[in-house]
């Protein structure tokens, strides 16, 4: 009788699988074409049907709202990028995953804790599964580090051999020493206002041991630290960067990179494999190497999957979402190059010998830190990047452009209502 | 009698139209300057005149605003200057004249930010043409020519619209007291400066307000060659609105900011009525 109930069970839960499409809204990256080819496996072993919309980042946000504010979802699962993932669960607009799990078993001990404090966790509760990361790190020219005559240069100046920096500092020393004596830029630096130089100026931030808020959402940028790192920005962006810096954004980083203009850049890591790549950057593929921010901690970023709270199939969309983010899974997309979040992919050998470099992603991601990730998180990165933007321009002094951004976010932060 | 209320009656849809998309917004940005409204709380919290305060009391506004004097003034003025220049060229009755005309309106039939990507390219600090021809200037990167380099890029694109319109101008003036002054024995810069210019100031006019207006509201070439930096070298007022509202989320703020930059607009433009119609 058990038996006769189970396999009707079985029948049932099969016949109303059946015919259940989930739809997702997805970034057009090729990562999101990695998914979409196992797709029809995920039809076969469950007869649900998953449908992506592709569409340009910039075009998410909005339509991801606009959904999410709707009686119903069209779509029932998401993918959130870390930028929304305070805005989101603030709003109420997705569902608790931590009931999914548990039911379902699903281990969440795989992932990298920085990487579920970033697109997992929103004040105590799972509201995602880290899907991608884009934690920023160094690149560098393995072989200037190797020509002998800035070997000899270097040792005469600063007393000690020429290596990778071990702090802010040291970095910034040789960005300078570079750019004088190597004939290219010490640095290609994203110093547009905004979005670009808020990012690169977060790492040298959390590099020399600062932080923007507390654990309580106290201001904590104006620091001794934070001066330090202000401080050595703008020297660099003034003394080692290429010309032009103050208005470039990542394109133009990456272009001079490229084209072998500049010793080093702070990015994204992904970036390594596309400057590794002797089909797109000729001049520098093979001597470019990747390493953790100088000083330790670099910006992390990501994407995470989440269920709206207003979405229709949600069993089915955890379904998908366990699935995909499954060990086996996320190895057959790491192997095609999508950026796994779980440890044990990046320490399988198949992974590490396809990607050796994921050694180094793997040291940058233990060590990211995220920056504040509230409702007003683009506010932020406008206000922070204007007064890096004035101090790096010379238009104010780093300690009065430093006080004047801090006070920014203060205002936010209590506009948002973290802050009393 | 009928005739007129059928015109009125066919002018009936157009006019809703206007109603919905011009009137609505108009008066709802007014209510909402009111009001404490953000994306956020979505809620008509009444403010008062509060927000046009905070607005008055915001340094970076106030410095956005007199940046766009700044930006407003030159770019207006070197356009009708450039575009008098060229359209009293193309009056003299050049060689090619198909070529000219088509060369000249060529900026206007580009979108503005088509004119800010390929200027961003020409002015590329390392691999732009003009970068390297002026010995590696930095336009946009370095603050003291930022908002010059803007405005420039600006002008070469506004420049085709005025020399067309006041090219318009000039073909449409009578003949005769022209004829009369050369009679007279007026030399060509008299006959310029003492009939020509007088008789061109309607066209002037309407020019002159169009282009304040037009630069006012410049917001696509920051947007596409500086994001308003370095530091807040260009940092456009509309800019500046366009960012409260969608990275601020701060509808009514900006509304309150709006209402303030349309109330300067148009005492300006009521400026330009005076000084120029008088005699």
């Amino acid at each position: 009788m058990k038996r006769l109930l189970s396999v009707l069970a079985l029948v049932l839960g099969l016949a109303l699988a059946q015919g259940v499409v989930l739809r997702a809204l997805m970034e057009d990256v090729p990562e999101t074409r990695i998914i979409e080819a196992l797709l029809p496996e995920f039809e076969r072993a469950t007869g649900i049907r998953v449908e992506f919309e592709v569409v340009q980042y910039s075009a998410m946000h909005d339509k991801l709202v606009a959904q999410l504010t709707a009686p119903e979802s069209a779509y029932d699962f998401l993918q959130v990028d870390f930028l929304w993932a305070g805005e989101f669960p603030a709003a109420g607009w997705l569902e608790p995953l931590e009931p999914f799990v548990k039911a379902s078993g699903f281990d969440l001990s795989a992932y990298f804790p920085s990487m579920l404090d970033l697109v997992g966790y929103y004040r105590g509760t799972l509201y995602m599964i880290p899907m991608y990361n884009y934690a920023m790190g160094l690149i560098y020219r393995k072989d200037l580090l190797e020509r002998k005559d800035l070997k000899e240069g270097f040792q005469a100046q600063f007393r000690r051999p020429l290596a990778l920096p071990k702090s802010l500092q040291e970095y910034v020393d040789l960005s300078l020493f570079m750019a004088k004596r190597a004939g290219v830029a010490g640095a290609a630096m994203q110093g547009q206002r905004g979005d670009p130089n808020f990012m690169e100026f977060s790492n040298y931030l959390f590099a020399a041991g600062g932080d923007y808020v507390d654990r309580n959402w106290r201001v904590t940028l104006n620091s001794p630290q934070g001066e330090r790192a202000l401080a050595l920005y703008v020297r660099n962006i003034r003394e080692g960067a290429q010309k032009g810096a103050l208005n470039a954004n990542l394109d133009d980083t990456f272009r001079v990179m490229c084209q072998g203009g500049a010793f080093s850049m702070i990015t994204y890591w992904w970036m390594l494999p596309q400057l590794d790549n002797p089909k797109q950057c000729s001049k520098v593929a093979g001597k470019v190497a990747l390493a953790p921010m100088p000083g330790g901690a670099g910006v992390n970023g990501g994407w995470g999957w989440a269920i709206p709270k207003n979405g229709r199939n949600k069993e089915a969309a955890w379904r998908f979402i366990s699935w995909v983010e499954s060990k086996e899974i996320v190895k057959r997309r790491a192997l095609q190059g999508h950026a796994p979040t779980r440890k044990d992919v990046f320490q399988d050998p198949e992974v590490l010998k396809k990607y050796p470099y994921y050694k180094e992603v793997e040291r940058i991601l233990a060590g990211a830190k995220k920056v504040p990730i509230f409702a007003y998180t683009a506010e932020m990165e406008d206000v922070v990047g204007r007064e890096v933007s004035l101090a790096a321009s010379g238009r104010k002094p780093v300690k009065q452009a430093l006080q004047d951004a801090a006070k920014g976010l203060e205002g936010l932060l209590k506009k948002a209502g973290l802050l009393r | 009698m009928r005739g007129r209320q059928a015109a009125q009656l066919l002018a009936l849809p157009g006019l809703l139209v206007l109603l919905g998309v011009v009137a609505f917004p108009l008066l709802y940005a007014f209510f909402l300057s009111l009001t404490r409204y953000s994306f956020l709380r979505p809620q008509y919290a009444w403010a008062g005149l509060a927000r046009y305060r905070e607005a008055l009391e915001d340094p970076y506004f106030l410095h956005a605003l007199g940046l766009t004097a700044l930006y407003v003034a030159l770019t207006v003025g070197l356009t009708l200057a450039l575009g008098l220049l060229l359209a009293v060229l193309l009056h003299q009755g050049l060689p090619l004249r198909g070529f000219h005309y088509f060369a000249v309106s060529l900026p206007m039939l580009i979108a503005p930010v088509g004119v800010g990507l390929i200027w961003k390219m020409i002015l590329h600090p390392e691999l732009g043409i003009l970068a390297y021809l002026f010995g590696g200037v930095d336009f946009f990167g370095d603050p003291r020519y930022a908002l010059l380099s803007l405005a420039l890029v600006d002008v070469w694109q506004q420049t085709s619209f005025a020399a067309l319109v006041l090219l318009a101008g000039l073909r449409s003036l009578p003949k005769e007291p022209l004829e009369a002054a050369r009679v007279d024995g007026a030399t060509p810069w008299q006959a310029f400066w003492y009939v020509t210019f007088p008789l061109l100031r309607p066209v002037l006019l309407a020019l002159l307000v169009l282009q304040t207006l037009a630069e006012v509201r410049t917001y696509d070439l920051v947007y596409v060659l500086t994001r308003g930096g370095p530091g807040s070298a260009t940092d456009l007022v509309s800019y500046y609105i366009y960012r409260k509202a969608f990275l601020g989320l701060d509808l009514s703020g900006a509304g309150a900011m709006g209402y303030l930059l349309l109330l300067l607009t148009l005492a300006l433009v009521a400026l330009y009525y005076r000084f120029l119609t008088r005699g």
